[in-house]
C-alpha cells in the first residue's frame, strides 16, 4: 500500500457559535526505496465545512448537550458521513462553554458519535495553538524559517500564538474581540468588563443604551489595537495588558525575533477588507479590524493573510490536532486505541538514572505519579538518547520493565513515548523482560511536556504508525 | 659561511657557558599548546562561517537540513581555510574507512569468526570486484564446518568499502537484530560470521553454501565526505549466484546521524521475517506485504 487516507473531524464549540468540519488527511511513506520507512502526512484537504451555528445553551452557563448532539449528527448527515467513518479529530470547547461541567458533559455526549478516536480539549492556550495551525501561520513560519505571531481575533477573545520555524514559542489570550461591545438599532446594547477597562484607560465612558457614537467606538477600538500592539511587542507594555488577560490563559511573552503577523478569527476579515457599514454585524468588529490594519502591528511586522480566518480554529482542530508516531515503533498486544492517558515525563536527570538502571527510583516515581493522578494507566515519556549502545538500551529496558512491572497492575499495558528514534529497539527489549502476556506499546518521534495527556489511536499503514494526539485537559 | 664553521662556534660557546659557574641559563619560556579543537565535530560543522550574514539564524537552520558544506563563506572563489581542512579530514576518514582492517577483538567481542574472500590485499579488493564476491577455498570449508545448515535466516557481516561502518554499527546492531529474531518463535537463525574483503554479491554464494532461505549481509557503504560510518543491509530470499540484482532488498543509511544501529537491528528483525513469510525479496517484495511492523 502506498498511502492511506484518514477522515478527521473538527468540532469547535464556542461561546457564541459552533462549527463542524471534516477533512481528509493523506498519509504516505515519504522515504526512498532503500531506506527505513518514514510515514508522514503529505496533504490535508477540507471536505466539508458547516455553517457557524449558534451554540445551544440550556441556561446562561449550561450547554444543551442534547441539542448539540443533534446538531453534530445533522452535520454528519450533511457531509454524507457516519460516526464510524471517522478516524481522528478533536472537539474544541472554548470560552463560556469550556466550564468544567460542560466540558465533561460534552466528553460523554459526543464521544460515541464523534468517532472512536476523537478527543475533547479545551482552554484558551490550546485554542491559540490550534487556530495558529489552522490559519496557516505555523506552516508559513516553518516554510520561511521565521517567527510568525498569529492573532485569532474572535468575538470575545484574541488568542495569540507565536511560531518560530514551525515550533510554538509563546501562547496566550486577551479579552479583546469584535463583540466586546454590541450595537442594536444604533444604540449600545452590550459592553464587556474588559471593554469598559480599555475604554476608561483611553478616556471613554460608554453607557448602555446611548447612541453608538462612531468616533468614540473607533477610539475604543484604537485603544484595543494598542493593547494588541503591546502583546505583539511592538509597543512597551503597561498594566492594561495584564488586566485584560483571559482567565486561565498564559501571559503571552512576545518573542523578540517576530518578523511577520498573521490574523484569523472573524475580525481578521475586517482587517483585510475595510469600509462598508461599520455596524453591519451589530458590533465593533469592523472598527477593530480597521484600527488593527492601521496599527503598529501591521507597520512594524509584515502582515500575512492566513489560509483560514473565521474557520481557523475548527480547521486546526480537524486537520492539525492529530500527528503520527515515528515509523519504526513497537506494539505488542491489542490494547489500542487508548484515550486520555496522563504523561509522566522524565527530565534529563531522571532519564540518565534510568539508562543507568536505577529501577527502584523509577518504580517509586511511577507509583507516586499513579497516586497523584488516581489512575492505573499512564505513558512514560522521555527524550531518549540519539543513538545509544545496545548494552545501554538493554539496561534501560530492564529498568523500565522491572519498575513498570512492580508499579502497574498485572493487566495494565506498558506504554512509552520517546522523542528520539529508538522505540522499536527499546520496545523489543522491554518485551523480552515483560514476557509474552504483557502488552507493550513503545513509540517515538513524540514530544511531550509534563502535565500533558496523550491519545493513542489504532495502528494504521499496516501497523507501521500510530496516530497520536497530545493535549492539555485544562477545563476552565 | 661553511656549516662546519658554525657548528664549531656553537660548540665553543656552549662549552664556555657550561664552564662559567653562577651563570644560569634562562629557562625556556613555557609554550602554551593551543587549545585542541576538533573541526570535524558536530558543533564546528554546524557553525555559520559566512562573514557579516544578514540572517545568521536562517543559515544555521538551513544547515540542519543537509550535510553539504553550505553557509561556510568563501575566500574569493575558494573555500575558507577551515572548510578546506575539514574537507581534507573527511576525505582522510573516507580513505581510512576503505583501507583499515577490522580488529579481531571487536569480532571476538560479538562472537563472530572471520573468513575471507578471494582477495588477499585491499588493492586487490578494490581492483577485482569479482574476487570480492567469492569466498576463498579455505573460507568455504571453515563456514561449512562451523555453521548451522539450512537456516531460515542467515546473517553475516562484511567490511565492504568501510571497516569504520562495521566498527561503528555492528556491535550494537547485531545483538538488537538477533534478540528481535529470538522474540519471534519458530524461526531458525544461522551462525553469524564476518568476511574480510567481502562484497555484496558474496551473499549469493553463502546462501547456496548453507542452503539458507533468507540471507542478509551487513556491509560497510562506500564512504562519502558526509560520513564514513554508514552501513547497509542487503537481503535476498533464496539468493543464488548469478541472480538478478533486482532481487535484493536494501536498507541503507544506518549510522549515528541516520538510522541508529539499535533501531535498525530491531527493524531488520521484522523485515527479515516478512521476507521469509512473503518468499520474495527485492522488487518482488513489497515492504508492506505482510509486514509485521
Amino acid at each position: 500500500m502506498d498511502g492511506e487516507v484518514i477522515t478527521s473531524v473538527g468540532i469547535d464549540i464556542g461561546t457564541s457559535t459552533s462549527q463542524v468540519v471534516f477533512s481528509h488527511l493523506f498519509l504516505k511513506n515519504t522515504s526512498g526505496c532503500f531506506s527505513i520507512p518514514h510515514i508522514a502526512f503529505v496533504d490535508k484537504k477540507l471536505i466539508y465545512a458547516s455553517q457557524a451555528h449558534l451554540t445551544p445553551f440550556k441556561t446562561q452557563t449550561t450547554l444543551d448537550d442534547e441539542a448539540l448532539r443533534r446538531l453534530v449528527l445533522s452535520e454528519y448527515e450533511n457531509a454524507g458521513l457516519k460516526p464510524g467513518d471517522i478516524d481522528a479529530g478533536a472537539v474544541i470547547v472554548t470560552g463560556e462553554a469550556a466550564r468544567k461541567e460542560n466540558a465533561e458533559m460534552l466528553l460523554n455526549s459526543l464521544s460515541d458519535i464523534a468517532g472512536e478516536f476523537v478527543v475533547s480539549t479545551a482552554g484558551p492556550d490550546l485554542e491559540a495553538i490550534i487556530s495558529g495551525k489552522g490559519s496557516g501561520a505555523q506552516q508559513i513560519s516553518k516554510a520561511r524559517g521565521i517567527c510568525v505571531i498569529n492573532f485569532d481575533i474572535g468575538g470575545g477573545t484574541t488568542n495569540i500564538a507565536a511560531f518560530d520555524d514551525g515550533e510554538i514559542t509563546a501562547k496566550g489570550s486577551l479579552d479583546i474581540g469584535g463583540r466586546q461591545i454590541r450595537v442594536e438599532d444604533g444604540r449600545i446594547s452590550y459592553i464587556s468588563k474588559s471593554a469598559v477597562k480599555i475604554a476608561a484607560a483611553a478616556g471613554f465612558y460608554p453607557e448602555l443604551g446611548e447612541p453608538a457614537d462612531p468616533d468614540m467606538l473607533r477610539g475604543i477600538c484604537r485603544a484595543m489595537a494598542e493593547v494588541l500592539e503591546q502583546a505583539a511587542g511592538v509597543s512597551p507594555a503597561d498594566d492594561l495588558l495584564e488586566e485584560v488577560r483571559t482567565a486561565g490563559s498564559t501571559f503571552f511573552a512576545a518573542p523578540g525575533n517576530a518578523k511577520a503577523v498573521c490574523f484569523s478569527g472573524g475580525v481578521a476579515d475586517c482587517i483585510h477588507s475595510t469600509g462598508g457599514d461599520p455596524f453591519r454585524y451589530g458590533d465593533i468588529g469592523p472598527f477593530l479590524g480597521e484600527e488593527i490594519a492601521g496599527s503598529r502591528i501591521c507597520s512594524e511586522l509584515t502582515p500575512l493573510r492566513g489560509k483560514e480566518t473565521i474557520r481557523a480554529t475548527v480547521v486546526g482542530a480537524g486537520s492539525y490536532s492529530t500527528t503520527v508516531s515515528g515509523s519504526t515503533i513497537s506494539h505488542h498486544g491489542s490494547v489500542l486505541p487508548l484515550k486520555n492517558l496522563p504523561v509522566l515525563k522524565l527530565d534529563h536527570f531522571e532519564q540518565e538514572r534510568c539508562y543507568g538502571g536505577d529501577s527502584e527510583y523509577l518504580e517509586e516515581k511511577i507509583k507516586w505519579f499513579l497516586g497523584q493522578n488516581d489512575t492505573t494507566r499512564m505513558v512514560l515519556s522521555m527524550t531518549g538518547e540519539r543513538s545509544p549502545s545496545y548494552a545501554r538500551l538493554k539496561t534501560l529496558a530492564q529498568c523500565v520493565g522491572e519498575a513498570m512491572g512492580e508499579a502497574l497492575p498485572a493487566e495494565a499495558p506498558f506504554l512509552l513515548a520517546l522523542e528520539n528514534d529508538t522505540a522499536k529497539a527499546l520496545g523489543q527489549a522491554i518485551e523480552m523482560i515483560a514476557g509474552p502476556t504483557r502488552a507493550v506499546v513503545c513509540i517515538d518521534s513524540v514530544r511531550t511536556e509534563q502535565g500533558d495527556y496523550i491519545d493513542l489511536g489504532r495502528p494504521i499503514m499496516d501497523g507501521m504508525v500510530i496516530p497520536v494526539v497530545i493535549k492539555t485537559l485544562a477545563f476552565g | 659561511m661553511d656549516n662546519s664553521v658554525i657548528e664549531q662556534v656553537v660548540e665553543a660557546v656552549l662549552a664556555e657557558l657550561s664552564r662559567s659557574e653562577g651563570v644560569t641559563v634562562p629557562e625556556a619560556p613555557e609554550i602554551h599548546e593551543p587549545e585542541e579543537r576538533d573541526i570535524t565535530s558536530e558543533a564546528e560543522r554546524a557553525a555559520v562561517l559566512v562573514k557579516n550574514p544578514v540572517d545568521a539564524e536562517a543559515i544555521a537552520r538551513m544547515k540542519k537540513y543537509t550535510n553539504a558544506r553550505v553557509g561556510v563563506g568563501r575566500a574569493g572563489t575558494r573555500y575558507n581555510t577551515q572548510t578546506l581542512i575539514t574537507l581534507r579530514a573527511d576525505h582522510a576518514a573516507a580513505r581510512d574507512a576503505v583501507f583499515m582492517d577490522i580488529d579481531r577483538e571487536l569480532l571476538d567481542g560479538i562472537g563472530l569468526f572471520a573468513v575471507e574472500s578471494r582477495c588477499t590485499t585491499k588493492d586487490e579488493f578494490l581492483t577485482r570486484p569479482d574476487l570480492g564476491r567469492q569466498l576463498s577455498d579455505e573460507s568455504v570449508s571453515v563456514i561449512l564446518e562451523k555453521c548451522v545448515k539450512k537456516p531460515d535466516i542467515q546473517i553475516f557481516a562484511a567490511d565492504g568499502l568501510s571497516s569504520t561502518a562495521i566498527k561503528a554499527n555492528l556491535p550494537d546492531l547485531l545483538p538488537s537484530l538477533l534478540d528481535g529474531l529470538k522474540n519471534r518463535s519458530g524461526i531458525s537463525v544461522g551462525t553469524p560470521f564476518f568476511v574480510k574483503n567481502g562484497r555484496v554479491g558474496l551473499m549469493d554464494q553463502v546462501s547456496e553454501l548453507l542452503e539458507a532461505r533468507v540471507t542478509c549481509v551487513l556491509i560497510g557503504e562506500r564512504p562519502g565526505l558526509a560520513t564514513a560510518e554508514s552501513m547497509s543491509a542487503y537481503i535476498a530470499y533464496e539468493a543464488r549466484v548469478g541472480m538478478e540484482e533486482s532481487r535484493r532488498t536494501v536498507i541503507s543509511n544506518i549510522h549515528r546521524l541516520g538510522v541508529p544501529a539499535v533501531e535498525a537491528g530491531a527493524y531488520l528483525a521484522g523485515l527479515l521475517c516478512s521476507i521469509l513469510k512473503a518468499k520474495a525479496s527485492g522488487v518482488g517484495f513489497r515492504r508492506d506485504t505482510g509486514n509485521e511492523g
